[in-house]
């Protein structure tokens, strides 16, 4: 069953590699992120995307949040992120593709645990991509509160976009 | 059970995305690799690595490979295969921060087929890049035989499984 709004959005552990702005070429040390800790009294935008370096991620989905996220912050975001279950160091490589910095923050969730405690989670391997695959969504999290849920319905960005976020700030 | 030498290379499905040198950052279909078929009467050189874009299989591992494929060629390689439990997607863009062009196939066994076929698979969950992935090594696979393996007793290190160590194989 799928997160929804009221609900308070799960305690798992994602990773990432942080940007380094004295170092931007450099492949850092990945680091944890509780969700909890990180996000308590926080305003966050987190989107989903089924792949990093896919077409519809690449072309149509991730732009729109590398575009927007000032946007997002000036209507009070405190926190935009992307997750997806690629591992850190590609999520890291992907952000860099955009040249992200620290306005987005690449989160992996390798193990699946953030998609299933969401109920957001599918199978990749009849397209060979593998077991665990985040569906493509987004959420704005207020202290730890789910107030908006868009879960893609289709192939496509639509609910899940910068655009229909940004409207909901 | 973990693959040998003299054994039959086992036949899985890879996917990758070919490199097209008419438009290098196009991303175009998606390929099937049927090992069998694709190895089947060549001398392939086959390495596995636990990450792309990770520091030691990019820093390391796969520059020397980019940079000796000639020299592998020149004694009787024709397929260089790089794999590892990322996705196609993943590979071709990584196969493109690396540089590679057509001199590695730069392939994905994100479903742990290969992986599990071999007994090379190795869980890494706890370094956040999943529970079904490839640890480190290389083989040269003759014909659909394995000719030589060499697999890293450290995963994060490159020794056995570095360009020239290869390269003496031949």
């Amino acid at each position: 069953m799928a997160i929804k709004i009221g609900d308070i959005f799960p305690d798992t552990v994602l990773t990432y590699v942080p940007y380094d702005a004295k170092n931007p070429e450099a492949c850092g040390l990945p680091q944890q992120l509780k969700t909890h800790e990180v996000f308590r009294g926080k305003k966050v935008v987190l989107f989903a995307v089924p792949g990093a370096f896919t077409p519809t991620c690449s072309e149509e989905h991730m732009p729109g949040y590398v575009r927007l996220a000032g946007d997002m912050k000036s209507k009070g975001a405190d926190i935009v992120a992307c997750v997806a279950s690629n591992d850190q160091f590609v999520m890291h490589a992907w952000g860099k593709s955009y040249s992200v910095k620290d306005d987005i923050l690449m989160l992996s969730d390798a193990n699946g645990e953030l998609g299933s405690a969401l109920g957001l989670v599918n199978d990749g391997s009849a397209r060979r991509m593998g077991p665990i695959r985040l569906a493509r969504f987004a959420l704005i999290i207020d202290d730890l509160k789910v107030i908006y849920v868009g879960i893609e319905p289709a192939p496509g960005v639509s609910v899940s976009g910068a655009p229909a976020v940004l409207a909901k700030l | 059970m973990t693959i040998k030498v003299g054994d039959e290379f086992p036949e899985v499905q890879l996917k990758y995305v070919p490199y097209d040198a008419a438009a290098p950052n196009a991303c175009k279909g998606p390929q099937l690799l049927d090992t069998k078929k694709a190895f089947s009467g060549k001398k392939v050189v086959l390495i596995g690595v636990p990450g792309a874009f990770s520091p030691t299989c990019s820093v390391q591992h796969i520059p020397p490979y980019v940079a000796k494929a000639d020299e592998l060629k020149a004694k009787g390689v024709d397929l260089i295969v790089c794999v590892s439990g990322n996705d196609f997607f993943v590979m071709e863009a990584w196969g493109k921060q690396e540089k590679v062009a057509n001199k590695i196939l730069m392939a994905g066994d994100a479903n742990g087929d290969l992986g599990r076929a071999t007994g090379l698979s190795i869980d890494l969950s706890n370094a956040g890049l999943g529970a079904v992935r490839l640890t480190r090594f290389v083989a040269i696979i003759d014909n659909g035989k394995v000719a030589h393996l060499a697999v890293e007793p450290d995963p994060t290190e490159v020794t056995v499984t570095g360009a020239d160590k290869t390269l003496s194989a031949l």
